[in-house]
């Protein structure tokens, strides 16, 4: 009795895994094995020419990517990046989200203008400011201060701004469609309560609106922080790094160590380091503002 | 409800007017012309069927929406225009609207710390309203954890805490069940004679409407029906669709054909004892209103008063307690259904063209089967009459 129950729980058992195999396959082929693969490259140093064999110099290679100045200088640009993109991408999807939420004719007009970057690329929002950023025919740049001269994409203090800037803006209809959703899952009694309960609209917006979209805010700060750490394109596109390397964030330098230098051992290790850097810095989201969410029932 | 009475009679209640409000909402006409005055002290009941206006009169109290027209007067001052948080009412909906986010205590604390209450103040205001609610041993828990019932007592308890004048309740016991619901309607009803305010009463059971309510306003399709006691809401209706809405069963609504009795009768004369009853003799009959079945023999003023006005029909209530099967009756039925309640039963009876007649009779009487032909008669003096085309009653 209890054998033929064992016996047909483990066939279940091992059914399950049957169903789980093509998905595992898949994963181990493209993210597991390349994982363990670049751990592994880690551990070479790339010869200074092509076709010597690589050296395998354990830890050390490292130890000296991560006490290099250049590696160190470039993780802090993009800790600035994220800084510049992340809180204030949030805090204007929320007020879009806020002003799109109002029951006003032709809302509709603006929940469409707000959510449109979602259809555009990283290319395109890079191309639109690439343009209107030119020092000699942008708008942008003659709004700011004149034709000609040196470009904002050419300065050294303004770069990484304005390359954040066009990261928030490609970014903002994402952030909008999500707080647009959250918002409509609050109740309208609950601010209709809130109102004839005596309480001003900056109360409400931090006692009642804010606490019931935290879920949808922690979700978008853990996802934007992966996120700018890992943007690419616009930097690409806008300013290659410069100049003079103010726009070299982590993953910029580690596509040029691998793709420009061919420095596949250094590229794998800082590969290593931004997985660990996301990895903790994940954890330590979710250990120390998590607490701080409403989850609802 | 025991300990903690300290300060919870203060009474601040101010009345509540509204003056040929409208309220439309696109193409969709929500109130017409509604003019309603309601005293400082009293509990108005607003009862009607789903979608007829109640909770929109709410929200215009409130502040949540502004009339299309007229005016919306709290003690005596025009409110239009006034944000919900300086007119000074609570609300409590009927969804409770607790705040999901936050524990009882502070959900009941929210009114006061918007209003920045101080904390002592804050901590006295909510002992004395949660021991008054005996939900005092839930403050430290979130909505989600409690019940239904004490999810509507804490929805109570943060209207209450900060002592409003005027409080607007929207169907707040709909969602409790049936024994829950008696419990708290007599609660309620003790509540507001412990605290003298004016509340504004949504329902649709009439039930509550009748054993809640110093007054009771019926409206239909955003029109105000009738604004009167109990008593004489159920006693004398203005119209057809007040006497259909009001009593448990509702009153028996019939059309009838007006045919002036000729003959030998004397047109007018003043009413004998003999012309109060009905259907069983027609001595004395002015007129003789035809339902199908049957026709029953009308005589008194009130034949008078549908002769005066030239009426060739009318149409015809009739309480279920005011109809008796009789075999001396008039109307022929056969019998549907029989209800039994205990302590009484409804017989169901169906009328030649398919009309249903409902008679209640006290468990002790005899009681036809189902499929029996029987014959009904009515009470003369408790028969009303509406005109046919505006349904008003028809007043003697
Ligand atoms: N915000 C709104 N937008 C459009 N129509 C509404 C709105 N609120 C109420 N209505 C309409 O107004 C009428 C009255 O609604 P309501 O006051 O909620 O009725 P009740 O509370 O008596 O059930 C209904 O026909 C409803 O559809
Ligand atoms: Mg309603």
């Amino acid at each position: 009795m209890s054998d033929t129950r064992r016996r047909r729980r483990l066939g279940e058992a091992a059914l399950g895994y049957v169903f789980v195999l093509p998905a595992l396959a898949v994963f181990g082929v493209f993210v597991f094995y390349p994982l363990v693969k670049t751990f592994v490259l880690g551990f070479y140093r790339t010869p200074p020419f092509p076709n010597l064999p690589s050296h395998f110099v354990g830890l050390s290679q490292y130890g000296s990517v991560l006490t290099s100045p250049a590696f160190l200088d470039s993780l802090w640009r993009t800790v600035l990046f994220v800084l510049f993109t992340v809180p204030l991408g949030i805090a204007l999807g929320v007020a879009l989200a806020l002003l799109a939420h109002q029951r006003l004719a032709g809302i509709r007009i603006f929940r469409t203008i707000f959510s449109s970057t979602v259809a555009t690329s990283v290319a395109v929002a890079s191309v639109i400011f690439y343009t209107l950023l030119n020092p000699e025919v942008g708008l942008l740049s003659y709004w700011l201060g004149g034709r000609g001269g040196a470009g904002i994409l050419q300065s050294p203090t303004l770069a990484l701004p304005a390359v954040s800037v066009v990261t928030i803006w490609q970014n903002l209809g994402f952030v909008f469609i999500l707080m647009s959703a959250a918002l409509q899952s609050i109740p309208d009694d609950l601010m209709d309560a809130a109102r004839v309960d005596g309480s001003s609209m900056w109360y409400r917006f931090w006692h009642v609106t804010l606490p019931l979209l935290s879920p949808t805010v922690f979700f978008a700060v853990v996802v934007g922080t992966i996120g700018s750490f890992q943007a690419f394109g616009q930097i690409d596109l806008l300013t290659q790094g410069g100049p003079n390397n103010h726009t070299d964030v982590l993953i910029y330098s580690l596509y040029q160590q691998a793709f420009v230098f061919n420095n596949t051992g250094v590229a794998a290790v800082m590969s290593v380091l931004l997985f660990a850097i996301l990895l903790l810095l994940t954890a330590v989201q979710f250990r120390f503002f998590e607490r701080r969410v409403f989850y609802g029932r | 409800m025991s300990a903690g009475e300290g300060g919870l009679d203060v009474p601040r209640a101010a009345g509540v007017e509204l003056e040929g409000v409208t309220k439309s909402f696109g193409p969709n006409l929500a109130l017409d012309g509604l003019s309603l005055d309601v005293p400082a002290g009293e509990f108005l009941v607003l009862l009607g069927p789903s979608g007829c206006g109640k909770t929109t009169v709410l929200r215009l109290v409130a502040g949540l929406e502004e009339p299309t027209r007229g005016v919306v007067r709290i003690g005596d001052q025009v409110m239009n225009g006034v944000d919900p948080k300086e007119r000074d009412v609570a609300m409590v909906f009927q969804s409770y609207a607790l705040y999901p986010h936050l524990s009882v205590r502070r959900n009941i604390e929210f009114p006061l710390r918007s209003r920045h209450v101080d904390a002592r103040e804050r901590m006295r205001l909510v002992a004395e309203v949660s021991s008054a609610l005996q939900i005092g041993s839930l403050l430290d828990r979130k909505p989600a954890e409690i019940s239904g019932g004490q999810r509507q007592r804490v929805a109570l308890a943060r209207a209450i805490v900060r002592r409003p004048r005027v409080f607007l309740m929207d169907e707040p016991l709909s969602n409790l069940d049936a024994q829950l619901r008696v419990e708290m309607r007599a609660e309620l009803v003790e509540l507001h004679q412990r605290l003298g305010s004016t509340i504004l009463y949504v329902t649709h059971d009439q039930v509550e409407a009748m054993t809640m309510g110093d007054r009771i306003a019926i409206m239909n399709h955003g029109v105000l029906q009738q604004v009167d006691t109990p008593e004489k809401v159920h006693d004398r209706p203005a119209n057809a669709f007040v006497a259909g809405f009001i009593g448990s069963p509702p009153m028996n609504i019939l059309a009838g054909v007006v045919e002036p009795v000729t003959g030998d009768t004397a047109p007018a004369r003043s009413p004998t004892p003999a012309d109060r009853s009905v259907g069983g003799t027609d001595a004395g009959a002015l007129v003789s209103v035809g339902m199908p079945g049957g026709s029953i023999p009308l005589g008194g003023p009130l034949a008078e008063a549908v002769l005066s006005r030239g009426l060739a029909s009318v149409i015809v209530g009739v309480r279920p307690e005011h109809v008796s099967i009789d075999p001396a009756g008039s109307l022929a039925a056969s019998v549907t259904l029989v209800e039994s309640l205990g302590h009484e039963r409804h017989v169901v009876c169906r009328l030649e063209a398919g009309q249903l007649v409902v008679a209640r009779l006290a468990a002790r009487e005899a009681v036809p089967r189902t499929g029996e032909r029987v014959s009904l008669s009515f009470s003369a003096e408790h028969l009303q009459l509406f005109e046919p085309d505006t349904e008003a009653r028809i007043d003697v």
